[in-house]
């Protein structure tokens, strides 16, 4: 494949060049150390002011189990400062009370009544779900008789289901959109909802819930830039760097040399977006590196993750080289790559959580391709939420062909 | 006479308004080196971009090989076949020579062995260098390596000697000589008036996009630059304009040098004869004629060291 043998030309030129290493490597990981110092206050964890109300309790007014187990799986995390809201007072103004005239962040989640007994029964109702399947599959292999007595036993259980009332055990979260830290918060508390419900579907016995059992991972804040820089350093690479080095290929004739040969352009494309797809995993695997052993984050690569940065990868590439197309000279590359890349940088929720901008700037980030690759990593990497990350990956992937095919297309592989 | 390698025919390339390459035609056959001689803008690059197969034409054919450079089915088959060394050829910085070399020939089928190329040109001691660590000559030689790793039968260098010091210069024209030794074609081009008469056995003097004149050299110099040239040194406007009147085949070169064209013997002593009686006491200098006096017949004018034509 000739694409193979310009891919291992162009990365060797590449690791040979320092400037290079610099921008596409150094660069970003001196990033994530400010970024994670700044965010991390190494030393001391930060801690998230959050207020709770529990109005879910037994008849005698005490607490329900769950909501408790559910309050200290929140403290678990280390994230929060918890301060109770008395059930009968009202959310809001109790909240700015506390907080007096000088104000502070309103963060407020409340457990609705009924959380305990929904939640159980949802489980329940689920469970059973899945017995039932079991069952309906060994249906084959099984006695006349067998049968009988599965099937008496089965419409027993499908009265039962049906009686269960179809509920969702109903948290709300209240908080203040002009709030910073509220889209972490927020992935924070639904992080350990997630878990929640993972224990509470595979636990044993359900009734039986063991509070000691509920762990999640305990992020920091650094884990919830993880992702979102390394995306948006996949996002710089390919559209800042890549078409840098692409339009210099141009403009020292190193293309038009070897569009003197049989060499074709989409082997020459392909082969730029392996190399920098190669960068771009070396570039991820130190930053989460470095960020367990600095900043001690939790985060860990899955396999959907490495996809994910690769398709990520591939698709920023293929822009860059579509980008380097219409592109003259190496200013002009680093002004239009900058100047794509850094609003992109800022609308996708990298730095900022996209819940704290205005709704029409919330729309934009929708059509801007590297929100999908920071929205779906961090799927994969905190939430561990795969269908989050499939919907992300499949519009990544598609993208990705897009740019690679218009990269193609506008890579001028003849003069004019 | 030996097939046709290249094929040229009514051949027009149009920049918006600038017609850079004005219906020219002509052939290059097996196994000559072919030279295209012409000041800065001629449209020499053009031209050899057209043939190349990277650089669409406007009008007119253009074959080689007897593929069509516009068919895109014969661009594959063309490609396989050339070698190029483009004007102002540069290679990845941070490969050093013998991967650049490798690299081009990677881009075909199969290619030369890579050491034997660089023993070719004499790059050995450079073999593992850099390419940004080089010179400037040593540069081109990886050019014309690149250029010759594939075993092209036909082989194309842009204006492989500009820029180059005196002793690069007649490095790169040893391995021209050489080529032409191993059977090679080779289509040159360059502003240097002694390249093309020293390594080319036809020329082809271009010029505002057009072909002025085409031959040998020998027979370009017999057509255009007569017999031979009496140069009087460090003569004045007078004495031309009084030559002048006598002879018609009076010129002034740059250095204020005036040139008499010499047609036959007896026009030599008649022309002595006048400056014996006009008492001319300077320096009398006998000429054989050039293809620098071939062009400033053409166009009136000659090619300076950096290539602009001046009249
Ligand atoms: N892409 C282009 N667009 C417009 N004009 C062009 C383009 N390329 C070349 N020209 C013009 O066409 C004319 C012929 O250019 P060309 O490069 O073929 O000349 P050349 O004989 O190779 O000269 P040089 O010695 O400078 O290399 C010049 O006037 C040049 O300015
Ligand atoms: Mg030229």
């Amino acid at each position: 494949m000739k694409a193979f043998t310009i891919f291992k030309a162009v990365t060797k030129n590449w690791i040979r060049s320092r400037s290079g290493l610099f921008f596409s490597i150094l660069f970003p990981v001196l990033l994530l150390l400010v970024f994670g110092a700044i965010f991390s206050g190494i030393g001391g964890t930060a801690q998230y002011s959050l207020f709770v109300q529990n109005l879910d309790t037994n008849t005698s007014g005490q607490p329900t189990e769950i909501s408790t187990a559910f309050i200290e799986a929140l403290n678990s995390t280390e994230t929060f400062a918890i301060s109770d809201i008395p059930a009968d007072a009202n959310a809001t103004e109790y909240v700015r009370d506390k907080l007096g005239p000088l104000g502070g962040n309103i963060r407020i989640l409340v457990i609705s009544k009924g959380f305990q007994d929904d939640l159980l029964n949802g489980t329940l109702k689920v469970r059973i779900g899945i017995i039932y399947d079991t069952v309906t599959y060994f249906e084959p292999y099984m006695t006349d008789k067998q049968n009988a007595a599965i099937s008496q036993g089965l419409s027993q259980m499908q009265q039962l289901n049906a009686s269960i009332p179809d509920t969702k055990a109903s948290l709300t979260i209240m908080l203040d959109p002009a709030d910073q830290s509220a889209a972490m918060v927020k992935s924070i508390v639904m992080s350990v909802v997630n878990a929640f419900n993972y224990e509470l579907i595979g636990a044993e016995n359900v009734v039986e819930f063991n509070e000691a059992s509920v762990t999640t991972k305990r992020y920091s804040n650094v884990d919830f830039y993880i992702p979102g820089i390394t995306a948006a350093f996949i996002m710089t690479n390919g559209i800042i760097a890549l078409t840098a080095t692409t339009t210099e290929f141009k403009r020292r004739g190193i293309i038009k040399r070897l569009s003197l040969t049989p060499l074709t352009k989409i082997d020459w494309v392909v082969g730029n977006v392996l190399c920098q797809t190669l960068l771009n995993l070396m570039l991820a695997g130190i930053m989460i590196a470095l960020g367990w052993v600095v900043f001690n984050v939790r985060v860990i690569p899955d396999a959907l993750s490495i996809a994910l940065i690769l398709l990520g990868s591939i698709m920023f590439s293929g822009m860059g080289m579509a980008l380097s197309g219409f592109i003259k000279d190496v200013e002009a590359a680093s002004a239009i790559g900058n100047a794509i890349a850094f609003p992109m940088m800022f609308l996708s929720g990298t730095y900022f959580p996209m819940e704290i901008m205005p709704s029409y700037l919330q729309t934009v980030s929708k059509a801007l391709p590297l929100t999908y690759v920071s929205e779906g990593l961090k799927h994969a990497m905190i939430y561990q939420n795969p269908e989050g990350t499939y919907i992300n990956m499949a519009i990544v992937a598609m993208l990705a062909v897009v740019f690679i095919i218009v990269g193609a297309i506008v890579t001028r592989w003849k003069e004019k | 006479m030996a097939k046709p390698v290249v094929e040229v025919d009514t051949l027009v390339k149009q920049y918006g308004q600038l017609r850079a390459v004005d219906g020219i035609s002509f052939k290059v056959h097996e196994e000559e080196v072919f030279a295209f001689l012409g000041p800065n803008g001629a449209g020499k690059t053009t031209t050899v971009e057209i043939l190349e197969c990277i650089r669409p034409l406007t009008s007119g054919t253009a074959r080689i090989f007897g593929y069509e450079v516009t068919r895109n089915s014969d661009v594959v088959e063309i490609k396989r076949r050339i070698g190029a060394l483009p004007q102002e050829f540069s290679a990845l910085d941070k490969l050093t020579v013998k991967e650049n070399i490798e690299l081009i020939g990677d881009m075909y089928e199969k290619h030369l062995d890579v050491m034997e190329i660089i023993k070719l040109l004499d790059l050995e001691d450079k073999t593992n260098e850099k390419f940004e660590n080089l010179s400037g000559g040593l540069k081109q030689r990886v050019g014309v390596a690149a250029a010759l790793v594939s075993d092209p039968q036909l082989i194309f260098l842009d204006e492989p000697t500009t820029g180059l010091d005196p002793k690069a210069r007649r490095d790169v024209w040893a391995v021209i000589t050489n080529l032409k030794k191993l059977g090679k074609t080779v289509f040159l081009t360059t502003h240097y008036m002694e390249e093309a008469q020293m390594l080319a056995d036809r020329v082809a003097i271009i010029n505002k996009g057009k072909i002025a004149a085409i031959g040998s050299p020998q027979e370009l110099i017999a057509q255009y630059g007569g017999l031979k040239i009496l140069k009087i040194r460090g003569g004045d406007e007078a004495l031309a304009g009084l030559l002048q009147k006598k002879y018609d085949k009076v010129s002034l070169n740059s250095n204020g040098d005036i040139l008499v064209k010499i047609d036959d013997a007896e026009e030599f002593w008649r022309v002595m004869a006048t400056l014996t009686d006009m008492k001319v006491g300077r320096d009398i200098e006998i000429q054989t004629p050039t293809i620098e006096d071939v062009f400033l017949k053409i166009t009136g004018g000659i090619i300076t060291e950096e290539g602009e034509l001046k009249q």
